[in-house]
């Protein structure tokens, strides 16, 4: 089955093939999970949205329309699920200086988040690892949405047209998008030389 | 203004550092300097972001998804 393409195995799946839905797990949960992994970067949290990517996708693979490549859509739900995630925790999280409603030096102080000595954990350090070069610190600096489309450019290899098509951008912005997350990278990458 | 004389746009350095840079405008780019810098800087970040590896989630990633999916009952048609 491994030879076969997308779209067959996709067919397979929808006759109820266990051994399919299993293959379409097999193709795509690294580049789901390192897209989630680059976007949220934090493991745990990565493959809990991979996790939910692909139920969704597999649950729902009656709906797949076959003139759109399955790489696009489950990209497409991954790119979301992370997008909505990042939105909820930017609603969630307090500033240092406190919630938004705080008037008050008090009032600042008892909302303001509290940074405390963290022991590192397993986890941590293979996130360290994994995350700590120039290129994953520089990438992890960029806006969510220049970071999604920098990854299917040059990680998964996407077109723009492609890329333009899998986020629901128009082309324009995807090319803006991607030349300015780069000219940051570098911006970023050479101060760290300097 | 020629195809020889204008300075890469951003998508044609792409295609440079890609290899795939019509013979006319590489003309430019060996005669540039400004264009030969911003595509050498241009080239080492694209460099940099194709060699990023696919990380993997954690072992039984694919039975936690399959324990969680409704698998509809087969057809007959199915041919591994």
């Amino acid at each position: 089955m491994s030879a076969a393409s997308d779209q067959q195995v996709v067919a397979w799946a929808k006759q109820g093939h266990d051994a399919a839905f299993r293959e379409l797990v097999r193709r795509y949960e690294r580049p789901v999970f390192s897209l989630l992994y680059r976007m949220v970067r934090d493991r745990a949290l990565a493959e809990d949205l991979a996790q939910e990517t692909f139920i969704k996708v597999l649950n729902g693979i009656k709906s797949y329309r076959p003139e759109f490549k399955f790489s696009s859509w489950i990209f497409k739900i991954a790119n979301n699920a992370a997008i909505d995630h990042l939105r909820r925790k930017n609603i969630d999280t307090l500033s240092l200086d406190g919630a938004p409603s705080a008037e008050t030096p008090e009032q600042m102080r008892a909302t303001s988040l509290q940074l405390g000595d963290r022991g590192e954990s397993p986890l941590d350090e293979v996130e360290n690892r994994e995350l700590g070069t120039a290129i994953e610190q520089a990438i992890g600096r960029l806006r969510p949405e220049y970071r999604s489309c920098i990854m299917l450019r040059h990680v998964e290899g996407y077109s723009y047209e492609e890329i333009a098509e899998t986020l629901d951008l128009p082309l324009g912005t995807v090319k803006t998008y991607i030349h300015r997350a780069r000219n940051e990278l570098r911006g970023y990458l050479e101060d760290r030389r300097d | 203004m020629t195809e020889t004389t204008l300075h890469l746009t951003t998508d044609e350095i792409e295609l440079w550092a890609q290899g795939l840079l019509p013979a006319a405008r590489a003309l430019h780019l060996s005669e540039c300097s400004l264009c030969r810098v911003e595509a050498d800087r241009e080239r080492k970040v694209i460099l940099e972001l194709v060699q990023l590896p696919h990380f993997a989630p954690t072992a039984g990633f694919a039975d936690r998804v399959m324990a969680q999916v409704k698998v509809p009952t087969p057809s007959d048609s199915w041919k591994a």
